[in-house]
């Protein structure tokens, strides 16, 4: 590659990285000035909207709903879907083509229109859910149902999991000892991939959120949208520490499944 | 009463005959190959016999008990398969282990009897490896070793050697053969390649669209062919039609010929079939000419022995058929 085309690329990939990246840092750079208006660089910092927010209880109280609502609604999915999917693909391979476009409906129907379609089935009846966080969990796990589903697919299909479980039961394995032993720890990467794709989604979800649950149950998402009258320092501070919270999560996730390699 | 042997066995899928009334067995310590090009249902008969394919009917009678009720966990028969199949979440030492530990065998019988399988494979110094660390030979002799650990009455063999480069492909085939035959097991094995099934094989049972074409020793199969699909599928035999084969040997046959191309004698012009040579291409030990007589065109092999004895496109040349070697097929 000549000098001319290297630094072609490089400026390309740099020009990229500025574009995704200014809104963020000046966000960040806002969180913390004191006072950031009719100048151009900040007036000074300070760490008193971080402090403000972190002391906040109502902040508190959101985090931790986002935070359950997110992993219930995930942990759901994945008890629901590991054996379902196992089963598909060992005993009915055939059905693979029509779980594919299942899997997809979730997106299909913009959250708006299905919000309301919720909101009719569950507000009274046999399961009146709204309001309780138990039906942003329900939706939630059908939202995360295509990330978890594509992903873990890969996942199977590279490991050749019909050869594994012949080879396994072949060995003196009964099923489901074999998809225990075999199986399951060679979907650790799929499911790892698959946790942090719908958790990065889910825990920025806002629409059905506000729609179905709305303050009776605030989440992050709600709790920033409630906040948007106040101090524009405070709200930049709460989305550096969304930001914060996912990347940290994002780490440890990476760390624990590198960690058994 | 042999070894294995194997009943009348049906399977089809939908309304695909994948293979009908297979009758065949194997002695105990024999190498027994299903040979045969992709589709003609011999991997299904292995999968079958290992239990992880239902039959729709007939009989696998291993040391006289019927193993078609049986679950493959009580059949006894360890596998190999083309794609190793081995468990990427354990070390070598593990992958090996799997069988006995499901046998719940104590921890030092299990420690001894890994070592054995792995110092028979050769791979003593790669236990504690991951798969994904290994080649793809050493992945088969892993397999390999996985499978016989537990002492399996029966081993088949789906097409290991498939997937792996010419020269390791040589090697594993001989070892795979030293092997069983240092332990005198009872051995299917499965391929579309005949060389590996003549260069392995105690006996070989050829199959084409879910029926036995012919089955008999390696030698056999080479030299008599039963009928010309037989013939086509081993060697480079010429089949010629009763027509042709009455134009050059001035006999009359009823049926088609097939003639080796190595059976074939080319000797100066002007003695024996008058002939022209088309083409020819070099295999390494062996050349092998294409040549014209009669409107006849036919495969020729002769060894590599020097320069000197190759001849150039379109120079005439003699040939001598010997009749012993023709042999007419259905």
């Amino acid at each position: 590659m000549s000098r001319s085309e290297n630094l072609y690329h490089h400026s390309v990939v740099t020009l990229l990285l500025i574009i995704l990246l200014l809104p963020l840092a000046a966000t960040l750079v806002y969180a913390f000035s004191s006072q950031w208006g009719s100048t151009i660089l900040p007036e000074g910092f300070t760490l008193k909207w971080m402090a403000q927010l972190w002391q906040d209880p109502r902040f508190l109280v959101a985090l931790g709903h986002s935070l359950l609502i997110c992993f219930a609604a995930l942990l759901l999915a994945l008890v629901l879907v590991l054996p379902l999917m196992f089963v598909i693909a060992y005993y009915f391979p055939q059905l693979d083509s029509v779980m594919n476009v299942l899997i997809l409906l979730p997106f299909a129907v913009p959250p708006v229109v299905s919000s309301v379609g919720l909101l009719q089935l569950y507000s009274d009846g046999p399961l009146a859910l709204t309001g309780t966080p138990w039906i942003l969990i329900g939706c939630y796990f059908t939202i995360a149902l295509p990330f978890i589903y594509r992903a873990i697919t890969n996942n199977m299909q590279a490991i050749h999991l019909r050869d594994l479980m012949d080879a396994a039961q072949l060995l003196g394995a009964s099923t489901w000892r074999a998809a225990w032993l075999v199986v399951l720890p060679n979907l650790r990467k799929g499911c790892t991939i698959a946790i942090l794709l719908s958790f990065s989604f889910l825990i920025g979800e806002f629409v059905f959120a506000n729609l179905l649950v709305g303050n009776r149950f605030e989440t992050l998402q709600v709790y920033l949208y409630n906040s948007r009258n106040g101090s524009g320092h405070f709200t930049s501070a709460l989305v550096i520490s969304y930001f914060f919270v996912v990347l940290l999560l994002t780490l440890v996730a990476n760390a624990v499944s590198r960690d058994k390699e | 009463m042999s070894y294995l042997s194997v009943k009348q066995l049906n399977k089809h899928y939908g309304a695909t005959q994948i293979f009908e009334n297979i009758d065949f067995s194997a002695d105990e310590g024999e190498f027994v190959t299903l040979l045969g090009p992709s589709g003609c249902g011999k991997s299904t008969l292995l999968r079958c016999l290992a239990g992880l394919t239902p039959v729709d009917s007939g009989q696998i009678l291993l040391q006289g008990v019927d193993l078609v009720p049986l679950s493959p966990q009580q059949r006894g028969i360890g596998m190999v398969f083309q794609s190793y199949a081995l468990f990427p979440n354990m070390s070598v030492n593990d992958n090996v282990a799997f069988g006995l530990k499901m046998q719940k065998q104590s921890a030092s019988e299990i420690l001894r009897r890994v070592n054995d399988a792995l110092a028979l494979v050769e791979l003593n110094e790669f236990a504690h490896r991951y798969p994904h660390q290994l080649s793809g030979g050493q992945c088969q002799r892993v397999a390999l070793a996985r499978s016989l650990v537990t002492r399996p009455r029966l081993l088949l063999l789906d097409e290991p050697l498939s997937a792996l480069d010419a020269r390791i492909r040589k090697h594993l085939r001989d070892q795979i053969r030293r092997i069983q035959q240092e332990l005198r097991l009872t051995a299917i094995f499965v391929t579309h390649d005949q060389e590996e099934a003549l260069t392995l094989s105690d006996r070989v049972v050829l199959m084409n669209k879910g029926k036995i074409v012919q089955n008999s020793s390696a030698e056999m199969l080479y030299t008599q062919p039963v009928d010309a699909f037989a013939a086509g599928f081993i060697g480079s035999y010429n089949v010629l039609d009763a027509r042709e084969a009455g134009i050059l040997t001035g006999r009359t046959w009823r049926g088609q010929v097939a003639i080796r191309p190595e059976s074939i004698v080319l000797v100066p012009a002007g003695e024996g079939i008058d002939a022209l040579i088309v083409s020819h291409s070099l295999l390494g030990n062996v050349i092998r000419y294409r040549v014209r007589t009669q409107g006849v065109e036919l495969l020729v092999d002769v060894l590599n022995r020097s320069v000197g004895d190759l001849h150039p496109n379109g120079v005439p040349i003699g040939l001598q058929l010997d009749i012993s070697t023709l042999c007419e097929v259905a």
